[in-house]
């Protein structure tokens, strides 16, 4: 009786100054949805070659409804729109969302207001694998590149966690300074082999930056149910998450098993956000942006910080991807450069509008 | 007997005269406009890039050339000169170490390593063509500043006539008879060449239309573009530096591509990367294998009277 009403009192004191109620999170979650349905149909009518919205519409309502019309488009218009455009819509929604979260999970679980994806050492060790797999031989590339680059992600996350380790408890403290000391390790490596790299280089700073260009459906495919599975496994420890971004010790008290869930924790964030930057390479300010202004606008209860920051990060990357395939139209611009370009004002304004504080 | 030793050191002397020529080179503007001061005729050379070796060598220079790059692998000679660096990445204690009189450079050079090695009072040319036209050009200044002026406008003649071969039957084209051109440089991300570039010019020479001539420079280019505009021919470098030709492969096996000109009339082709991006002697050949692609019925094996 006493734990169910410090329980209680705790998740008060979090969710104070910000809407409680169900029904008012019901209609922000749906909301979210229908924007993110709405930008996914507006974006697919933007692109460097012109296509009218009409033709959008129906090649999207032949396919969708399986129904044999006589296409008045060429087949190359269908494949522009449901095998260029779409595609990369849908990867960038999915790494947008992937990013949002593990950021989000991160920053609750460090209570850390500057965590980000990439803090124990997930993007530099992709990067590292990225890099390895640019300088093979170029036959091989094609398909290790991105495997590479998850491997180097998720054995980065477990070398750092097996050093910060401490007996059985794991203190969150240790670990970002064993990120950032393994991190810094394997920057060096990748600066040294981009050097080395010669003629590559183009390619790997490609990469480095972001970029969603040549998404096909496999990706989609291959990425879909890392980042669904591990979304959804981190969205049914957000009660856990709520407590222990107050105090770990509490949480212990509250019949928490605080270490078994940083572990789950780190270990689906982590895989999320493999997933999400195998294919696209490394893409910033997503994953500390967008759970910030979140929390900002919605507050910290993780339970709907989670699903939203999903559904934020992906309709706040599908736009920038759309910027970065239009505005220098027909080249393309990384996308990481229209994240941080966009991003971070953003983010001042929402912080200046707001000023309240972050945690 | 006495006279004899006269006339044989007349001889000799004579011969001195024709074999180191008086000629000065004296003050020139190099391909990024910079004056240059040249007192005597170098005879120690460092090229800081593959196209400068082969103008070298194709002048009859190797034994001058004390010094080239990690690329420079054209002619089979140059490999075995000291190398100075990679291409952007020059050692610059390794060019001063062979004493050269004189550094080939190009316009990559401009920033960094012309101020340093000018500062360490080393003479640096640089050459920076982007047409055909401008290679003919580099090649007369680089004959100049080595006294090599007579091979270097035979060469000029040989290769001005064989550009003519090609281009009296295309400057007659118009844009209807001009294939539409993609031409790719890398896969991942896409690549192509737009206008300014070497590459750019080649194409219009040999007969086509680069789909890319609205962006400027080497960049990338977006999978839809390349659909939409529906190239006939489509070219692909590859072999750039390591022979590989995995964006050969790429454009021969991307489902997405399938329904575009070139690849429903199976007209996509290699082209040595070596050839086509080095403003040396060879981007003839380039050309002379591009307009062969583009318009196999005038230049190809099969036109009339081959």
């Amino acid at each position: 009786m006493a734990l169910e009403s410090l329980r209680n009192h705790t998740v008060k004191k979090i969710t104070t100054g910000y809407p409680a109620q169900w029904r008012i999170r019901i209609f922000a979650i749906v909301s979210m949805v229908v924007i993110l349905a709405i930008i996914i149909v507006i974006t697919l009518g933007i692109g460097s070659t012109h296509i009218s919205f009409d033709t959008i519409l129906q090649v999207l309502f032949a396919k969708l409804s399986f129904s044999h019309i006589q296409p008045a488009w060429s087949i190359n218009t269908e494949i522009i729109i449901f095998d260029i455009r779409l595609p990369r819509l849908l990867l960038a929604g999915l790494v947008g969302a992937a990013l949002a979260v593990a950021g989000a999970t991160y920053q609750g679980l460090f209570r850390n207001p500057l965590a980000d994806p990439y803090l124990i050492g997930v993007a530099q060790g992709a990067a590292l694998g990225a890099v390895i797999g640019f300088m093979l031989p170029v036959s091989w590339q094609l398909g290790s590149i991105p495997l590479l680059a998850f491997i180097g992600a998720v054995s980065a996350a477990v070398m750092v966690y097996s050093i910060a380790r401490v007996g059985k408890t794991l203190p969150m403290t240790t670990l970002i300074l064993a990120g950032v000391a393994i991190g810094a390790f394997l920057a060096a490596i990748t600066s040294y082999l981009m050097i080395a790299s010669g003629d590559r280089l183009q390619g790997i700073i490609s990469w480095l930056l972001g970029s969603f260009s040549l998404t096909s459906w496999w990706q989609v495919a291959i990425v879909t149910p890392y980042i669904v599975i591990g979304t959804l496994v981190i969205w049914l420890y957000a009660r856990p998450l709520n407590v222990m971004q107050l105090d770990e010790e509490q949480a212990q008290q509250l019949g928490i098993n605080v270490e078994r869930v940083k572990l789950i924790l780190l270990g689906a964030a982590t895989l999320i956000t493999g997933a999400a930057v195998c294919f696209c390479g490394i893409i910033g300010f997503v994953g500390i942006i967008i759970p910030h202004a979140m929390r900002l606008v919605w507050g910290p209860d993780h339970r709907l910080l989670l699903p939203l920051a999903a559904f934020a990060g992906a309709i706040f990357l599908i736009l920038a991807d759309t910027a970065a395939r239009t505005i220098l139209a027909p080249t393309e611009v990384p996308v990481g450069i229209i994240t941080a370009f966009l991003g971070a004002p953003f983010f001042l304004y929402l912080l200046r509008q707001k000023k309240k504080v972050i945690f | 007997m006495r006279y004899c030793s006269l006339v044989v050191l007349a001889l000799v002397l004579l011969a001195c005269i024709h074999c180191t020529p008086e000629y000065i080179p004296g003050n020139l503007l190099d391909g990024l406009g910079r004056s240059v001061t040249m007192d005597t005729v170098p005879q120690r050379i460092v090229s800081l890039a593959p196209s400068n070796t082969e103008i070298l060598f194709a002048l009859g220079l190797g034994d001058q050339v004390v010094g080239v790059t990690e690329y420079c692998n054209y002619p089979e000679a140059a490999k075995a000169k000291p190398k100075v660096g990679g291409f952007s990445t020059v050692d610059i204690e390794k060019v001063v170490s062979l004493k050269p009189d004189l550094v080939l450079a190009t316009q990559i050079h401009a920033k960094k390593v012309i101020p340093a090695l000018e500062n360490l009072g080393i003479t640096v040319v640089a050459l920076n063509p982007k047409t055909l036209n401008g290679v003919l050009k580099s090649i007369t200044l680089v004959g100049q500043i080595t006294g090599r002026s007579e091979p270097a406008s035979e060469l000029v003649g040989q290769l001005g006539s064989r550009i003519d071969e090609i281009t009296k039957e295309t400057q007659k084209m118009s844009l209807a008879d001009r294939p539409r051109i993609f031409y790719v440089t890398w896969h991942d991300p896409l690549m192509t060449a737009g206008t300014g570039t070497l590459a750019n010019d080649v194409i219009n020479l040999a007969g086509g239309q680069n789909i890319a001539s609205d962006v400027t420079g080497d960049k990338s280019i977006d999978l839809e573009t390349v659909i939409d505009r529906n190239p006939e021919v489509i070219i692909v470098s590859v072999g750039m530096g390591t022979g590989e030709d995995s964006p050969w492969q790429y454009i021969k096996s991307e489902p997405r591509l399938e329904n575009i000109s070139a690849l429903l009339h199976s007209r996509v082709y290699k082209i040595d990367g070596d050839l086509i991006h080095r403003p040396g002697p060879r981007i003839v050949d380039a050309l002379e294998k591009m307009a062969e692609f583009i318009h196999p019925q005038l230049f190809g094996q099969d036109r009339p009277g081959k």
